[in-house]
């Protein structure tokens, strides 16, 4: 089978699941659905194994392949086509999102089992898994749009999918609306590049990218940044990621961990030939990723509810990888990429695991001694806390230095990046392993003790843990039942996988020793300028990204592993303007409602009134019961006044027109 | 002096003839006294007259018909693959609207013959604009098109906003055509003469620049905008959208609408091609205004039609950007999204008519609560509708506002590009409003002892909305995702549209 045939398939299974799902799906009993939607995941990841064999059996020239379905519109100037690209690139993300995808479907058929919108969540997750492949093997901008825009819908179904819960819509709401704005910086700047290259076609504006820089061109990449920047949860267009935990536990472990939000860095370093010509373009990119991955990092120091400190610990590890890609080390930041999203996507498993057994409930501040109760969470919540964390030789470790190496490879002001991302490594290991001596250490809660004795705890009437309102478990909100990874083999089996990927996964780039993800990688950054750090400045950030890792963890056992956490809260009532501060996540969200929220609400109440008031209720309210008896209901729409205003109005539009070409005569 | 008799080409003009004729046929039919014939029959053969002049028009296609020759001018009336387009989009929404009318209240108030004559007379005179090359042929157009409409708006007779709605439509589109009329004077004034390739000349020439030709130019943009519903001049839309019965509203927004931009193309593209850098900042700002204040308008709307009508509105500012670049490339970006329009809008309108029929609620947007479950084939199509019309990918109003935007890019008019982007953005607000309502709220309980009666009136036994509105509702949500997944076909066919009136 050749890649790109292979490649079609991998599309197809996740569409093809999607609707037999959507049509089908209610006929099926039981829990097959949720099988037959990570069969259909399963068949994508077969498919783009064999692709990826297909295409390392060619020589290194011939690995980048188009293939076109049908010619889409084809006219005078625009001349698209259903083409995908198979590269190195497109093969890489396609293995990552489907084998991960595949993982967390399997994870979903336990873990939403008791949900009345099961086959709903599957036909849902399958087209979000289509809409991200479709996003990444796109050969086109025109396709990489329809891709952006479906799994930015995919994601507000997914995050609203509890569509009763106020908390749940307005996340979505509010996601939605980001990307969609990220969905104009796509469209606007894929105009912008098209009006330079003259067509849409991927490889064919590459082939041009020398020609087409200048001002047009920097306009059209930071369009695209603006793009990335909202799908990625970049600052400031990043506040829509911690609201989305509102969605299930899996859509926060697959969507808004592993692969949707990564999509802005796909982005640019699939437009690296571009970035390549836009220094400009590029340090925005490099400087927002910094500013990014810093923020989000504090915000994870004081954060409680368990996973948002998870999102923003996504937020932050993204703003690590746009940094790298947009500074140039784009091997580095696709590697970050793939063990991201092995070991993000572990941790929100177990995340959920652990809510399970609280019952539904996510805050930080009412969990403690899970440790004896749920050893296997345990377990995999350290495995993805010291990848996380960056402790050798777990794969974050390698990835995120690699990164780092080459920022500071760079010199020059990138220096500042350097040890920005440094810092930002230590609060990284202070955060994640604050999670999990405040979850797992101490003595245990009521819960976890109710575990011990093998009963799940069981909340009686089901509360929204955001705003503590009364739920139903009846269809449009969670399940009434909970399940954790003791005790569904299914989970057990998903979060196994994830733990030793996240542990074994830097086994493809270790500085010194292996260079597979690069070899890999060639044939598409064949162009991009090579970094070639001295064995000091390797072996240095090595040694300290270890270093930091490891006094990170002590740090957080010092604060909140000893004593049940006391020197968390004196360390709290020391600094409490510092504290109201983060907790208000650097008052982000008050700021966009100043700037943006507010106008456009004045806005809309313009609009509402204005238009409401005169022309709407004005007529209809005047004109129903202002008249009395038919016969006479014309004469006095005739004179109720505002059919004067309407020709009034279009007199005095007319007057305009006609001012308009005196003027130009 | 000897009259000639102009040269008429009798096959070109057969798609008109076939309008006329059915009205003719159609007409007499209504005058049987058998229930059978009038309510059975007569639609039929009105289906039948739209067909024969959908199938006429595509025999014709490629042929470039001039009927009317009279001597040594032009044709008056050309049946090239512009007008021929208009003719298509005009007999599917004809054929559509016979459909929705056909058991519906207002062709029984009005009579049947008389209603569906109407209809197919309306439907001659947007022929007749799209293909007017000569400014009388083309207000001759514009009245037949108009007066048939005026009347069928109100045939709901007994009905007060019907009444309403016919009345406001007459005295404003009087005005309208008022003010087009005086247009068409100055430009023939300035000009010397009716045909537009004299009018080319002309105004290529000394008349170029000249105030009489300006303000001619400016008060027939009016005039057509004004059809086009083109914000300032859009203020009937609304309520004649809301007050008509809901088929002829259907009629009304995507038939007249590609006859008012047919006509405009043609008069701006041909006649006043010279006058384009004169014309086009103007029209460009006229889209801005007309985007912005659609959709701000439709953001509170609670009724569908009036939500639909501000919706035309804001759609009428995408398509502006298509006339505005004058170039082959536009006209084909808005004879692309014209027929794309259509689709959308007819999907829509059905569903709104099922649900008038079936439940207590009008055009109310509670009307289509909770349909998602309850009525899964009406709940597609007009999801599908919505989505399409806010521009959502994978449907055919997405590749259309594409094409407009790559149109207005290629043209110099970036920034009406962006302006069409935010515009679909805003968009997005009030087309989901109504999808959550289907899928996310639960369907409004019964009726309660206040709400408005039936509006249907139609079939008082009919429980569940019939057989033909599921027809259109879902071939049009059909037709919209097929042209949004494989376009080619349509693409072709606004390609050739576009070359036909021989632009750049």
């Amino acid at each position: 089978m050749s890649a790109t045939t292979a490649a079609w398939l991998v599309l197809a299974c996740p569409l093809a699941g999607t609707i037999l799902l959507g049509l089908f799906g209610r006929a099926l009993p039981g829990r097959i659905p949720g099988l037959v939607g990570t069969a259909a995941i399963a068949g994508s990841f077969v498919f783009a194994i064999l692709a990826f064999a297909d295409l390392q059996s060619r020589g290194e020239e011939q690995r980048q392949l188009v293939s076109s379905l049908y010619d889409y519109a084809v006219t005078g100037s625009i001349d698209v086509q259903m083409s995908i690209l198979v590269d190195p690139l497109s093969i890489l993300m396609m293995l990552v999102v489907s084998g991960v995808s595949m993982l967390i479907h399997l994870y979903s058929v336990a873990y939403m089992g008791g949900d009345r919108g099961y086959v709903r969540f599957f036909a849902y997750l399958n087209f979000f898994v289509f809409s991200m492949l479709l996003l990444v093997a796109a050969g086109n901008f025109f396709l990489l749009i329809v891709g952006w825009a479906f799994v930015g819908a995919a994601s507000y179904l997914l995050i609203s999918f509890w569509y009763r819960r106020t908390t749940a819509t307005a996340a979505g709401i509010k996601a939605f609306v980001i990307n969609v704005v990220g969905d104009v910086g796509l469209t606007l700047g894929a105009f912008f590049i098209l009006k330079e290259s003259g067509t849409l076609d991927f490889l064919g504006t590459f082939k041009q990218a020398e020609e087409i820089s200048g001002a047009n061109l920097t306009a059209g990449l930071i369009l695209l940044l603006v793009g990335a920047f909202a799908k990625s949860a970049q600052i400031p267009l990043h506040t829509w990621l911690p609201d989305a935990m509102e969605g299930p536990t899996p859509v926060s472990a697959l969507i808004h961990a592993a692969t949707m939000v990564t999509a802005g860095v796909y982005l640019i370093a699939r437009m690296h030939p571009l970035f390549e010509q836009s220094a400009a373009a590029a340090d925005v990119g490099t400087i927002i990723g910094a500013v990014t991955l810093f923020v989000a990092a504090t915000i994870g120091l004081v954060a409680t509810d368990l996973k948002r400190v998870i999102a923003y610990s996504t937020m932050s590890q993204i703003g690590y990888m746009v940094m790298g890609v947009s500074a140039g080390a784009y091997v580095a930041g696709l590697f970050h990429l793939m063990t991201h999203a092995f070991f993000k996507a572990l941790l929100f498993m177990a995340a959920g695991s652990l809510i399970s057994a609280m019952g539904g409930e996510q805050s930080l501040d009412r969990m403690r001694g899970f440790r004896k109760a749920m050893p296997f969470t345990f377990l995999c919540f350290c495995v993805g806390g010291l990848a996380l964390a960056g402790v050798p030789p777990f794969s974050g470790f390698f990835s995120k230095d690699e990164i780092l190496l080459v920022v500071g490879d760079e010199g020059g002001w990138h220096w500042i990046l350097y040890v920005v991302g440094y810092v930002t490594a230590l609060m990284t290991a202070i955060y994640t392993w604050r999670m999990i001596f405040r979850a797992f250490f101490g003595d245990p809660v009521p819960e976890a003790v109710e575990l011990e004795h093998g009963h799940i705890h069981h909340v009686d009437v089901p509360v929204n843990p955001a705003t503590g309102e009364e739920e139903d478990t009846d269809v449009g909100f969670p399940g009434p039942e909970h399940h954790i990874a003791e005790r569904a083999l299914p989970m057990k089996i998903a979060m196994g996988t994830l733990a030793v990927l996240a542990t074994v996964g830097g086994v493809v780039l270790i500085p010194k020793t292996t260079t597979w993800l690069d070899t890999f990688l060639e044939p598409t950054f064949a162009d991009a300028p090579h970094h070639d750090p001295s064995d000091g400045m390797i072996w240095f950030g090595l040694a300290l990204g270890a270093a930091l890792g490891v006094l990170g963890i002590f740090i957080a056992y010092t604060i909140w592993g000893k004593a049940n956490g006391e020197i968390a809260v004196r360390l709290r009532e020391r600094m409490p303007a510092v504290h109201r501060f983060l907790i208000n996540k650097w008052y982000f969200d008050e700021l966009i409602e100043l700037l943006v929220v507010r106008p456009a609400g004045w806005f809309g109440r313009f609009g509402q009134q204005t238009f409401e008031r005169v022309f709407v209720n004005g007529t209809l309210v005047g004109g129903t019961s202002g008249i009395v008896r038919a016969g006479s209901a014309a004469v006095r729409a005739l004179q109720s006044g505002f059919l004067r205003a309407y020709a009034a109005l279009l007199l005095v539009g007319l007057g305009a027109v006609v001012l308009y070409f005196l003027l130009q005569a | 002096m000897k009259h000639e008799a102009p040269n008429i080409d009798w096959a070109g003009l057969s798609p008109v003839i076939a309008l006329l004729g059915g009205a003719i046929v159609v007409l007499l039919a209504g005058l049987l006294r058998s229930r059978l014939v009038r309510e059975r029959a007569v639609p039929f053969l009105a289906i039948v007259a739209f067909g024969a002049s959908l199938g006429l028009g595509i025999w014709q296609w490629g042929e470039d018909a001039q009927v009317f020759i009279a001597k040594g001018s032009q044709a008056t009336l050309a049946f090239d693959e512009l007008t021929l387009m208009v003719t298509f989009i005009v007999a599917v929404a004809g054929i559509a609207t016979v459909l929705l009318s056909w058991r519906a209240l207002a062709p029984r108030e009005a009579a049947h013959g008389e209603f569906y004559a109407l209809l197919l007379t309306s439907a001659a005179g947007m022929v007749a604009m799209a293909g007017a090359q000569n400014l009388v042929t083309l207000f001759l157009g514009l009245e037949l098109l108009s007066v048939p409409l005026y009347v069928l708006c109100a045939t709901e007779m007994r009905r007060e906003r019907s009444l309403e709605s016919g009345l406001k439509y007459l005295i404003i589109g009087s005005t309208g055509s008022a003010v087009f009329l005086y247009g068409l004077a100055l430009i023939y004034g300035a000009t010397g003469g009716t045909d537009l390739r004299e009018i080319a000349t002309g105004a290529a020439g000394e008349a170029g620049g000249d105030v009489l030709l300006l303000t001619g130019i400016g008060l027939t943009i009016v005039g057509l905008g004004f059809k086009a519903s083109v914000a300032p001049f859009h203020q009937w839309t609304p309520d004649g959208y809301e007050g008509a019965p809901t088929p002829v509203t259907a009629f009304m927004a995507v038939a007249t609408k590609a006859a008012a931009f047919g006509a405009m193309l043609r008069l701006l593209d041909v006649g006043l091609i010279d006058a384009q850098p004169d014309w086009a900042p103007l029209l460009a700002i006229l889209a801005t205004i007309t985007i912005v204040v659609g959709n701000v308008g439709a953001l509170g709307q609670s009724s569908l039609k009036r939500l639909l009508a501000w919706s035309s509105v804001a759609q009428a500012g995408y398509l502006l950007a298509g006339v505005v670049v004058a170039s082959s490339l536009g006209v084909s970006a808005t004879v692309f999204y014209l027929a794309v329009y259509t689709m959308m809008n007819l999907a829509a309108f059905a569903v709104i008519v099922a649900r008038e029929r079936e439940t207590p609620w009008g055009d109310d947007i509670a009307s289509v609560a909770g349909i998602g479950v309850s009525r899964p084939a009406l709940a597609w199509p007009l999801t599908i509708s919505m989505l399409s019309l806010a521009g959502l990918p994978a449907t055919a109003g997405f590749i259309g506002k594409f094409y407009l935007i790559d149109a207005a890019v290629d043209g110099g008019y970036t920034w009406l590009g962006i302006v069409i982007v935010i515009g679909s953005m805003i968009s997005l607000a009030y087309y989901l409003r109504v999808v959550a309502a289907m899928w996310m709220r639960a369907e409004v309980a019964a009726v309660s002892a206040t709400a408005q009666p039936r509006l249907a009136g139609a079939d008082p036994e009919a429980e569940r909305p019939q057989w033909e509105l599921y027809l259109v509702a879902i071939a049009a949500g059909a037709a919209t995702i097929f042209f949004g997944v494989i376009p080619s076909p349509l693409f072709d066919l606004a390609t050739a549209a576009g070359r036909s009136l021989g632009l750049l």
